[in-house]
């Protein structure tokens, strides 16, 4: 084969796809939880860049493989408080989308 | 590096669908499908993370993120049932107009924005990345649950991953606490409106006072 894909520039093509398409759905997206679900494929293409620096430049050591563990569980919380805040936000005012949030509390 | 054609197609295969899929999970007008989508593009991660040699990092992906994160949001979604317009405004979005970005214009400023982002760096990362020397993986079990333990775990009272990876259940408890906190305090306020009546209406019952009361 000819063309080699399996290398460290293209997993980083990769990664930094996802984050693009990430932030545009950060951009793009209304609703509260669709621009927490855009943050969850940016964060998709950061975990896969660690792993692939860990494969093809540090074959000693999985202290990316570490990282990437610490990555899903600030993931994990930040789903959590995420979207407990969305439903705090859908009691006070039965809609979650962002243009017409501009605060946590009780509508003024 | 020699890698087999196996690798080579499979990481291809892969990529394309992360990519695909991970497209639609921005685009897509309806949030469950969304989420689904999401949890679709997860698959080819954990098969490219066991590419890198990184199994068990791979099995935390379907197990953690997959199986537990994605599932949240799919109970938030289906517990709130957002309309599927919410998603994406439709042409015009009209309404709430001074959030800014909405409508066909806003899906061309992010446009905008993101390819520019991506013409600026996609080519120079590629360029510093191919700079970059390649060191193969030496050390042997490398990315297996014995060695990233041994890694995490060994020499316990010296080792600073260990502290740290314990400290990651602290976050969790402060997340869990921030969560409970949250959905707690409209229950409070309510609970306190109800006991202390600040008109004398309100100290009769309630259907008593919605025949008082004018609409």
């Amino acid at each position: 084969m000819s063309v080699s894909l399996f290398n460290l520039p293209d997993c980083l093509m990769l990664s930094l796809a996802l984050v693009l398409i990430g932030s545009y759905g950060v951009f793009r997206r209304r609703s509260l939880i669709l621009v927490l679900l855009s943050i969850e494929v940016m964060l998709n293409g950061v975990n896969l860049s660690l792993i692939s620096f860990n494969f093809f430049r540090w074959g000693t050591v999985e202290n990316s493989h570490y990282l990437y563990m610490l990555s899903i569980g600030v993931a994990a919380v930040e789903a959590a408080v995420g979207l407990s805040m969305v439903i705090v936000l859908f009691k006070n005012y039965n809609d979650i989308t962002r243009n017409r949030i501009s605060q946590l509390g009780e509508r003024a | 590096m020699p890698v087999s054609p196996v690798v080579e197609i499979t990481f291809a295969l892969s990529a394309l669908v992360i990519l695909l899929s991970s497209l639609a999970v921005v685009l897509v007008k309806n949030p469950v499908r969304a989420t689904l989508l999401l949890i679709v593009a997860f698959i080819p991660t954990s098969l490219v993370y066991i590419l890198l040699q990184a199994a068990f990092v791979g099995i935390l992906q379907i197990l953690v993120y997959a199986g537990a994160i994605m599932m949240l949001f799919t109970f938030v979604i289906m517990m709130i049932n957002p309309s599927p317009k919410d998603g994406e405004s439709p042409a015009g979005g009209s309404e709430g107009g001074e959030g800014g970005f909405s409508g066909m214009r806003g899906a061309l400023i992010g446009l905008l924005v993101v390819g520019a982002l991506g013409a600026l760096l996609l080519p120079k990362v590629y360029h510093a990345a191919s700079q970059v020397s390649v060191a193969p993986v030496t050390k042997p079990g490398f990315g297996e649950l014995s060695s990233i333990s041994a890694l995490l775990f060994e020499d316990p009272a010296n080792n600073p991953l260990t502290v740290s990876f314990e400290l990651i259940s602290f976050l969790i408890l402060v997340g869990i606490i921030a969560a409970l906190n949250f959905s707690r305090r409209k229950g409070a306020e309510a609970r306190m409106e109800n006991s202390i009546t600040t008109r004398p209406t309100e100290a009769l019952p309630i259907l008593q006072r919605e025949a008082l009361e004018p609409k």
